[in-house]
């Protein structure tokens, strides 16, 4: 079983929003910020808002791929073309 | 290795990501044609290059740091425009705070329309916009962004911070603008 994680401050949580919601902390913060939040509703309030902004932002930016004409050109180039340098 | 298994391991371990190098090249470049050579011109790299790529390693990252490279020895210096954003005040707070009493959970996001937040990510200073497009926008963690961008971890948390705070307050007052969501005092 893991200890229990450490109490930590609304301003420590929020020292680690970020990574938090990029889910880039150790598992022991991890543990300490979701231990806060499990607490604090206004921490709660606001790292949803955060996340919401983060999903967001990934969900509106994404939508565009490679144009078809540009993949198969490159596919040409690359695989049908026996001539590609070769160094 | 012959060439046809080179082209079929490059088909299938590189050109898949091709929608993500052509993301990023698109906002590095901000043109379209810009974008459409510096991915061509990466791939063909990356093709020449593909004996020093290890099976099963990150190729994303792999391929993104080749673009990366390329667009700052290449493109960099004929970008359209200068980068000449004026200072935001950065006030961690400021969005949330402004927000909460009306639509405490971020809903008016979600009527902005895709081309505004791709306006908005281009209106970033370079150093800031290519955090965001790497971790923000393909998904890159910390450690493949620091890799492709050649930055300490610090430095890139750092500039995340700062782009996401002032992506956040362009497009909280376009919103305001629009009426999606109602200016609040605090």
């Amino acid at each position: 079983m893991s200890p229990t994680p450490r109490d930590i401050t609304c301003h420590e949580a929020l020292e680690s929003l970020f990574e938090y919601l990029d889910h880039e902390l150790t598992p022991e913060v991890e543990a300490e910020v979701r231990g806060h939040l499990a607490a604090c509703v206004r921490c709660t309030s606001r790292f949803g808002f955060e996340e919401v902004f983060l999903r967001f932002l990934e969900a509106k930016s994404r939508a565009q791929g490679a144009p078809p004409e540009l993949r198969r050109r490159i596919l040409e180039r690359l695989l049908l073309d026996p001539d590609v340098p070769d160094r | 290795m012959d060439l046809a298994e080179k082209q079929a391991a490059f088909e299938r371990e590189a050109l898949i990501h091709l929608d993500a190098l052509y993301r990023v090249a698109l906002r590095l470049t901000g043109s379209k044609a810009d974008a459409d050579d510096l991915v061509q011109e990466s791939i063909l790299r990356a093709f020449r290059a593909w004996e020093q790529y290890r099976p099963g390693t990150n190729a994303r990252a792999w391929l993104l740091t080749i673009l990366r490279n390329q667009f700052v020895n290449e493109y960099r210096r004929r970008r359209r425009r200068q980068e000449a954003t004026a200072e935001i005040a950065e006030d961690p707070n400021a969005v949330f705070l402004s927000a909460r009493a009306v639509d405490p959970s971020g809903e008016f996001f979600d009527r902005i329309v895709d081309a505004k937040v791709l306006e908005a990510i281009d209106e970033l200073p370079e150093e800031f916009r290519e955090a965001v497009v790497l971790v923000d926008v393909e998904g890159l963690s910390y450690d493949e962004a620091t890799q492709v961008l050649d930055i300490p971890v610090g430095t890139l948390k750092s500039r995340l911070y700062r782009a996401r705070r002032r992506l956040q307050r362009r497009l909280y007052d376009y919103a305001v603008e629009m009426g999606y969501i109602k200016a609040s005092a605090s």
